[in-house]
């Protein structure tokens, strides 16, 4: 079969900017950051010092689930599910039979359900009793959100999860993408989904001495860190010239995937690694680096990754990396590791369908290591052919996705 | 007739379910009141921790109704006194 293009139809978002689409696009497009105060964890009896992070607000699983069902979910697996059925309705896409058994479900999570199991922990260890919770093990595992996602919407194709830390949903998509485009799914919901803010979690990201006490800057030169961050995104994928047929709404096309590793260092990025998968995505896609207009950088905002990501781009685009709007919108929804390139990706979509790029948040002083064109703190208004979206992870595992507006 | 154990069960199953507790009754079977395996797992996570009891795997497979629940549960109440190494755990949501 010949390789078909893939149509993104329907896009879900629950994040630390809103519990859908419209709100979180609302806060992005106007650079509105959701970083504050960490409220639904009490450190102090630990020690804990990271004060400030980018929580889901407002979200109230008894909304979405019934007869029980939310305590059967880890936080993760719930916000897996509530977004898989917004990018679904999204989509207004009909399932036959055999579109079903032809549908996949691609997630990613860089720690599944870890919060339960931490819980489980707390009971037998610190709170001194005999058993845990009897629904530990299948909260815990970390395919959960796309188990759930399956039987919730009544998909039986291929269903799985991956796992590369901060990378895992660029991953996933990656996957997902190739199923399509190869024939081997007609449909697929695919993104990533995190839950981290537990006490014990924190406390591990503290103890790696990454995290920012104010806020995240990226590539600002006066940028302390990351903050970390949360939330769960899905994206519906379909062949294009099925998606056209139907007349479905199509927001943008993902066109190329390009994913490489460092084969260097367990949290040092390099600058090979994150080129090479920018040029293979840019391969792929068969999309030469002058229509690349907007890169949505992994930009935690450490004084490591930043520098080095530029002068990948710079590597990989010459002059006209001079002339590509790059941003982290991490500086407003954090870094939801698993879920990050998710939540980025519904950025880049939309920023190709609106015409606006999202800013980086949050910047106040010119890097000289860091001498792109980083969108600064204002949203820009225009439109441009194709987009990047850069996830690179400790282990240093790098994948890039390729985005370009629909055309007909 | 007040029942304290059988009132105990009727809250627990209710709290798992999210449902009112007046729309339970002693004879309602489980399986069409759409309790599945996982909420019986949990139905009797919580009620061991309530009454510091520890209920054998082999006692569940008969499990049919409510009624089913508090008679097993006094049975084990009058044979043995409450394990006290049970504590009162709540679910980990």
């Amino acid at each position: 079969m010949a390789a078909r293009r893939v149509a993104i139809t329907g896009l879900g978002i629950i994040s630390p900017l809103g519990l859908n689409v419209a709100e979180t696009w609302a806060a992005l497009r106007e650079g509105r950051s959701g970083i504050g105060p960490i409220k639904s964890v009490d450190g102090s009896k630990w020690g804990l010092k990271i004060q400030n992070g980018a929580e889901v607000r407002g979200f109230d699983p008894l909304k979405h689930f019934t007869g029980g069902k939310d305590a059967q979910l880890d936080r993760f697996a719930q916000f897996s599910v509530v977004a898989a059925r917004e990018a679904f309705r999204d989509s207004e896409i009909q399932l036959t039979p055999a579109l079903r058994e032809s549908s996949a479900i691609v997630c990613g999570s860089a720690v599944g359900g870890q919060a339960s199991i931490e819980a489980g922990f707390e009971d037998l260890w610190v709170q001194g009793r005999g058993r845990v919770h009897p629904l530990t093990i299948p909260k815990t595992m970390a395919n959960a959100g796309a188990s759930h996602i399956s039987m919730d919407l009544g998909l039986s194709g291929p269903v799985y999860t991956i796992s590369t830390a901060c990378s895992s949903a660029n991953h996933a998509m990656g996957q997902a993408f190739r199923l399509v485009r190869d024939g081997q799914a007609d449909l697929a919901v695919t993104g990533g989904s995190e839950a981290i803010f537990t006490v014990g979690m924190l406390k591990a990201w503290e103890a790696m001495r990454v995290i920012s006490p104010d806020t995240c800057r990226p590539f600002s030169k006066d940028r302390k860190g990351m903050i970390l961050g949360e939330g769960g995104a899905m994206l519906i994928l379909e062949p294009f010239d099925a998606a056209k047929a139907r007349g479905a709404k199509i927001y943008a096309e993902i066109c190329g995937f390009g994913m490489t590793s460092d084969a260097h260092h367990l949290t040092q990025p390099t600058v090979d690694g994150p080129a090479r998968a920018m040029r293979g995505a840019l391969t792929e896609a068969g999309l030469a680096a002058e229509a690349i207009g907007y890169i949505n950088a992994h930009g935690t905002g450490t004084p490591g990754n930043d520098p080095v990501e530029s002068r990948a781009i710079r590597e990989v685009f010459g002059a006209h990396a001079d002339k590509i709007g790059v941003s982290s919108t991490k500086s407003m929804h954090g870094h939801a590791l698993g879920a990050a390139g998710a939540l980025e990706a519904v950025a880049t979509v939309m920023a190709l369908h609106h015409g606006i790029l999202p800013p980086t948040a949050n910047y106040n002083e010119r890097d000289p290591e860091c001498d792109l064109d980083y969108i600064p703190n204002q949203p820009r208004a225009v439109q441009v052919e194709a987009a990047l979206s850069n996830s690179f992870a400790f282990g240093g595992l790098n994948a890039v996705i390729a985005f370009r507006t629909a055309r007909s | 007739m007040s029942d304290a154990v059988a009132d105990k069960v009727i809250s627990t199953l209710a709290q798992v379910k999210r449902i009112p507790a007046e729309t339970i009754k002693l004879d309602t079977n489980l399986q069409e009141m759409g309790i599945d395996s996982l909420d019986v797992f949990t139905l009797l996570f919580e009620l061991e921790n309530a009454f510091k009891i520890s209920i054998p795997d082999d006692d569940v497979r008969s499990i049919k109704t409510v009624n089913d629940i508090v008679d097993g549960i006094k049975k084990l109440l009058a044979a043995a006194p409450p394990d006290a190494s049970v504590g009162s755990a709540s679910p980990a949501n």
